[in-house]
């Protein structure tokens, strides 16, 4: 039996697509991000294995040699900072009751399936999700320091929004001079501290820390470097300072969600 | 048209841009370099749909579901109108034709994502459309071939329609 032929004119066709476009285009980024998630579930494999090939053109020197003396250097600088706090805290003889970072938090190890990093974006898409626990919100380390917060959640999928994505901020503090700002992503791997008036004293090394969270973090946690301390052009009585990640995000292949405080 | 053949290309160029391409810092858009394939070797209804469909792809591993459906849907239409009067056979048209379609439909793509509040105002987002728009004119013409082998379009019949 022959096949009826529909006929469609050119401007109908541009026209009923474009409308599906601008429908897509308005509805709730909630509702469409599913098909993202979708998509990354779908073909996890294929996209896992495409960025391990290309991770493994980048590589230079064994990986593992680097990613262990990244995780303990981190690691250190958060027990340090730990201890820097108890000293405060036992000084203030408070009496209070005091959580370490991870007491009562439940680490949730996730696969990296895609990472896009670069001057405009810094995003990675994880195989966690709702059913595990994750939620909008809960920070994401990769060894052992803090590298983005958890920007949308399917249920086996989530997506992390790295400190250096333009759109991201987060509060932090300057470890040795112990002030609090705000740090805004500035893409390809770095971040700017906002509004820091030249009064303080920075210098390039400084330790950067996440600040604590109630709910969220329960403790500062290493962030991130100063690696450019200079004045800002725009406006000479603030320091314009520029925070790099202590760990290559684009290499990681797997991160940890804190969920604090787990249903269980 | 093989639309099986085609299903299959886009999703694997797809792939190959949200993977490989990923992790690199300089790269070219594979799924612009094709929609201009599709418009420039395809009948105009045929460019339409494979322009949508390729904007569809690209926003499924972009950032937000609508922009590139828009963008790419409109400037590959457009493409495929204007390839009925002038003809892009010569790899310097091709390469002419990906780098102002890139920078047209990315700068589109990218107040349609910012409308969205998907995405904030930066000055890098410029510089990143200029740099792929410019490794995908270099690189788009050479893929023109293996492109029409897969999809068994024979690049030397040409006929405006």
């Amino acid at each position: 039996m022959a096949r009826k032929q529909i006929k469609v004119s050119r401007r109908m066709l541009f026209t009923w697509f474009m409308l599906g476009g601008l429908i897509l285009l308005f509805t709730p980024h909630s509702l469409t991000n599913k098909l993202q998630f979708g998509f990354a579930r779908v073909f996890r494999w294929p996209l896992s294995f495409g960025r391990s090939i290309s991770l493994a053109a980048h590589r230079q020197q064994p990986l593992t040699d680097k990613l262990t003396e990244a995780q303990y250097q981190n690691y250190i600088a958060n027990l340090g900072e730990e201890l820097r706090q108890e000293h405060q805290k036992v000084e203030k003889l408070s009496g209070l009751r005091n959580r370490r970072a991870f007491e009562g938090a439940k680490l949730v190890v996730a696969d990296v399936i895609t990472a896009t990093v670069n001057d405009s974006k810094g995003e990675l898409i994880i195989n966690r999700g709702q059913d595990d626990g994750v939620a909008r919100g809960q920070y994401v380390l990769g060894l052992n320091n803090v590298i983005g917060t958890i920007s949308e959640t399917g249920s086996r999928t989530a997506k992390v929004k790295l400190v250096t994505d333009p759109t991201s901020k987060i509060e932090i503090k300057i470890a040795e001079s112990n002030i609090k700002r705000i740090m805004q992503g500035a893409g390809n791997n770095s971040a700017k501290i906002l509004l820091l008036s030249k009064e303080h004293r920075v210098k390039t090394g400084d330790r950067v820390f996440a600040c604590k969270k109630p709910g969220l973090l329960d403790g500062a946690l290493i962030i991130g470097k100063v690696t450019g301390c200079k004045t800002d052009e725009e406006h000479p009585l603030l320091w314009d300072i520029t925070v790099e990640p202590s760990c290559n995000t684009e290499t990681l292949e797997d991160v940890a969600v804190v969920i604090m405080n787990p249903q269980q | 048209m093989r639309w099986l053949r085609f299903g299959v290309f886009i999703l694997i160029a797809a792939i190959l841009q949200a993977s490989v391409l990923a992790g690199l810092n300089i790269k070219p858009d594979l799924l612009l370099v094709l929609l201009v394939f599709f418009a420039v070797y395809c009948n105009t209804a045929e460019a339409i749909i494979t322009s949508f469909a390729i904007g569809f792809v690209a926003d499924i591993i972009g950032s937000a579901m609508g922009p590139y459906t828009v963008s790419f849907g409109l400037f590959g239409t457009l493409l495929a109108y204007l390839h009925r009067a002038v003809a892009i056979r010569k790899m310097p048209y091709q390469s002419a034709a990906i780098f102002i379609t890139c920078l047209l439909a990315g700068t589109l793509a990218y107040l349609l994502t910012f409308l969205k509040g998907t995405s904030a105002v930066h000055s890098v987002h410029g510089a990143v459309i200029f740099w792929t728009s410019l490794y995908s004119a270099i690189v788009g013409p050479f893929l023109f071939l293996p492109s029409a082998w897969w999809m068994h379009i024979n690049t030397h019949r040409f006929s405006h329609q």
